[in-house]
Formats: structure tokens, C-alpha cells, sequence
């Protein structure tokens, strides 16, 4: 019996349920979104929590085996589908061990601010909780602050590990549009620094991104 | 030629690199690099965000602590349990997720915590109480989640130790110690699985300096 298409358990606008919806479009591997409704707190039912002890999306269902985390969901998805496209073999150690510098580039430079962005201004303020300007303004600083490290980065290779487009790159994705889209800053797009606005423009500009851009 | 890390001995960043050293058994000799200095034109220039550790394996330079030891542990710690050696898909996937839950659900709790509590009083602002309650509510809830994935595995990852466990080490360790929080003592498997982790001699040589 052929195996059945990997549930995605999330919702269409959720900006790590895009994550990994852009990985699979990326692999051109076929998925199944299965919807979590957060308006009916669905998320911390026994049926979810179950499937995610955090009680948060996406997870996904390959078959059985349950996966949590949208960046080792991507990973799995990439080593399963194209080993050694998205993520350089180990057996290239360097190029490995470059990939996982970039990679965590993104989680410890990047993800803390831009999430803390989209938090103060529009996912607080949905939960009905006021924005903190201040930490606005210093998240904002910093982000500003890491993104020249980027430029000087991207300033040797065309993409965060190399020459070729990696998950390090893709992981950017939804909060990168998100800071620059919904919040309205133009980290990203500020002509002051010419190698991220090159970079930030061939990656968003992906197909695999604008198919799911507006919904997983 | 030894391995070189750049940084210095309190350094979180770096007391997780010197503790994976050790699980190992790789020698490495420490180049001080005094935190008033990170920013300096010769620190940028191994690392453009100005922070430590960085690593010198004979001419190779990497930066990123989790980069790092993953690096490491493939390159030299393949008789130990601290990362896959296999290709298996799943065993992989699983490690990865231990890995990236230990930043999104402890690291941003913990690290915040200690900025507030810790290191905030060193610049004029008073620790916000308010946000330190939000923060220590969200990270017992992060816990609840742990207890519960620790009440089927001994370690994070499975059933042996990996990096996704002693990725935790500097700010669980700073966060008890430190901050005087019992928050990893009141679960009975999170108080396990710590304990046995914050005992390791490997973390006990280098808890108080790299």
C-alpha cells in the first residue's frame, strides 16, 4: 500500500505551520493540513496535547511517527525527500558545521527578536494585552544591530552557509515577512544594507514561499 | 594542534562548548577573550555579532555554541551518545526536536529570566517584576511539558544522553543556583533527569569557568 500524505497539524496562517507547508512545497512532497482552532482552544485539548505536550502547532503525522518542532520537522522532511539538498551531507563535515552555524544564526539572532516584534505588536494585542513600546524599541535596536553582522556575512557568500539556499535560510521566512509585512519595519529592505535586502529579496521571492505566503 | 575556543571562563556560550569538551575527552585550551572585548575589531572579525565562543579547529574557525558541539561531537565524539551516529531518520528527527525545544521552550524562558534578574541590575534599570512573573509562569508551564515527555524517556532524546540534554546546562545551572529558583526541583521527572545532568563531573569541571 503506497504510504499516505504527512498530516500537517496547524493552522493556515500560523508562521511556523508556514515553515514547514514551504519546506514541502520546496521538496514538492504532497501534504495534508489538518486544522487546530485556536478560537476553540484546541490546541491544549487532550487530543492535540497528546500529539504535542507544549500544546502548540505544527506537528506533523508521517505515517505514525509523530514529529514536533517546525525547524526538525524541515530537517527530517529535507534528509528524507533530498538528502543533501536544503542541508549539506555530514559527511562534509565543514559545510555541515557551516549549515548548523547559520542555522543557529537564525534561532539565537534572529527568531527572538522578530517573534518578540510580531508578539508586542499584533499577537499581545490580540489576546487583549497592551503593547510595550520600550521592549519595541530595543527589540527593534537589536535586530537592527544583528542584521548588520548579516550584511557582513552576506557580503562573502550568497546565502547564510555558502553559495546554496539552505533551510537556514528558509527558517527566516515567516517572520522575516511577518516584521516587514504586518509590524511594518524595514529591517529587511533598508538599502543601507545592499547584500541582506539581495538576500531577503531571492528568498521571499521563492515559489515555494508564495505559494504558502497566505495560508499553509 | 589543540582545539582553540575563544572566550571567557563565566560565558554561558562557552562553559557549554568547554562541558562538551569534556563528555568527549577533547583537550582545549582557552584564548581569553574578556567580555568587555567581545565587540573589538579582532573579535568581530572571527565573529560579526561580536560574541564568544569561537572556535579554532586547526584553522577552522566556527562560531554559534550549538553549531559547535554538534560540529565537535561528529568530528570527535562519535563514541559517545551525544549525537546520532547512525542515518537513521528518525533517531535524527527526534534529536532535533530535543534540540530545538531546548531553545524555543527553555532557553527563551531561562535566558530572559537570568537578564532580568542577573544581569539587568548591571545597567541603570531595576528588574521588571511584572515581566519576571509572566516569564516564570510560561517556563513552569514549559516544565509541565517536559515532565511529561521525561515520564517515557530518561533523557530528552531517548534513552542516552545528547547534546539536546547538556544544551540546557548554563541557564537551568544559573537559573537554581543564581537566580535561587526551585523551579527544576518540584517535578518528580524533571528533578530526575536534572539532577543526574547537573551531576555530571563533565558540567561539575567547568560549572565555574570554562
Amino acid at each position: 500500500m503506497p504510504p499516505k500524505p504527512v498530516k500537517l497539524y496547524g493552522s493556515p496562517m500560523s508562521t511556523c505551520t508556514r515553515r514547514v507547508a514551504m519546506v514541502f512545497r520546496e521538496l514538492d512532497v504532497p501534504y495534508e493540513l489538518v486544522p487546530i482552532d485556536f478560537s476553540k482552544r484546541e490546541h491544549k485539548a487532550i487530543a492535540h496535547m497528546a500529539r504535542q505536550p507544549f500544546g502548540q502547532v505544527p506537528v506533523i503525522d508521517d505515517n505514525g511517527f509523530l514529529l514536533y518542532e517546525s525547524r526538525a520537522i524541515g530537517r527530517y522532511l529535507a534528509a528524507k525527500h533530498t538528502p543533501n539538498t536544503l542541508v549539506p551531507p555530514q559527511s562534509d563535515l565543514k559545510a555541515w558545521a557551516r549549515f548548523e552555524q547559520a542555522a543557529s544564526i537564525e534561532t539565537a539572532n534572529f527568531d527572538p527578536y522578530a517573534s518578540g516584534l510580531a508578539y508586542e505588536r499584533v499577537f499581545g494585542p490580540a489576546k487583549g494585552e497592551s503593547t510595550d513600546e520600550k521592549r519595541v524599541q530595543t527589540l527593534l535596536q537589536t535586530l537592527d544591530a544583528k542584521l548588520d553582522a548579516y550584511e557582513t556575512i552576506l557580503g562573502n557568500s550568497t546565502y547564510l552557509a555558502g553559495e546554496e539556499f539552505t533551510l537556514a535560510d528558509l527558517f527566516h521566512l515567516p517572520y522575516g515577512a511577518f516584521v516587514t509585512e504586518r509590524v511594518g519595519f524595514d529591517v529587511l529592505t533598508d538599502p543601507k544594507r545592499p547584500n541582506v535586502v539581495r538576500w531577503w529579496k531571492a528568498i521571499s521571492s521563492r515559489p515555494a514561499w508564495l505559494a504558502v505566503k497566505d495560508g499553509a | 594542534m589543540v582545539l582553540i575556543i575563544y572566550g571567557f571562563p563565566a560565558s554561558t556560550c562557552t562553559r557549554t562548548v568547554a562541558a562538551v569538551c569534556k563528555e568527549i575527552g577533547l583537550e582545549y585550551k582557552l584564548v581569553l577573550v574578556p567580555f568587555p572585548e567581545v565587540k573589538s575589531a579582532e573579535n568581530l572579525a572571527r565573529n560579526p555579532f561580536g560574541q564568544v565562543p569561537t572556535i579554532d579547529d586547526d584553522g577552522f574557525e566556527l562560531f554559534e555554541s550549538r553549531a559547535i558541539c554538534k560540529y565537535l561531537a561528529a568530528k570527535y565524539g562519535k563514541h559517545t551518545t551525544l549525537i546520532p551516529t547512525s542515518q537513521d531518520l528518525q533517531e535524527w528527527a527526534i534529536f532535533e526536536s530535543a534540540v530545538n525545544f531546548e531553545q524555543h521552550q527553555f532557553d527563551e524562558y531561562a535566558r530572559n529570566i537570568a537578564i532580568e534578574k542577573l544581569f539587568t541590575p548591571y545597567v541603570p534599570q531595576q528588574p521588571n517584576e511584572e515581566r519576571l512573573t509572566k516569564l516564570f509562569a510560561t517556563l513552569e508551564s514549559k516544565l509541565e511539558a517536559y515532565d511529561k515527555i521525561l515520564s517515557k524517556r530518561k533523557w530528552l532524546a531517548g534513552e542516552n544522553i545528547t547534546l539536546a540534554d547538556l544544551f540546557h546546562l548554563p541557564f537551568a545551572y544559573m537559573l537554581e543556583t543564581k537566580v535561587g529558583s526551585d523551579v527544576l526541583q518540584k517535578r518528580p521527572n524533571v528533578a530526575r533527569w536534572w539532577n543526574e545532568l547537573v551531576g555530571r563531573p563533565s558540567w561539575q569541571a567547568v560549572k565555574d569557568g570554562a
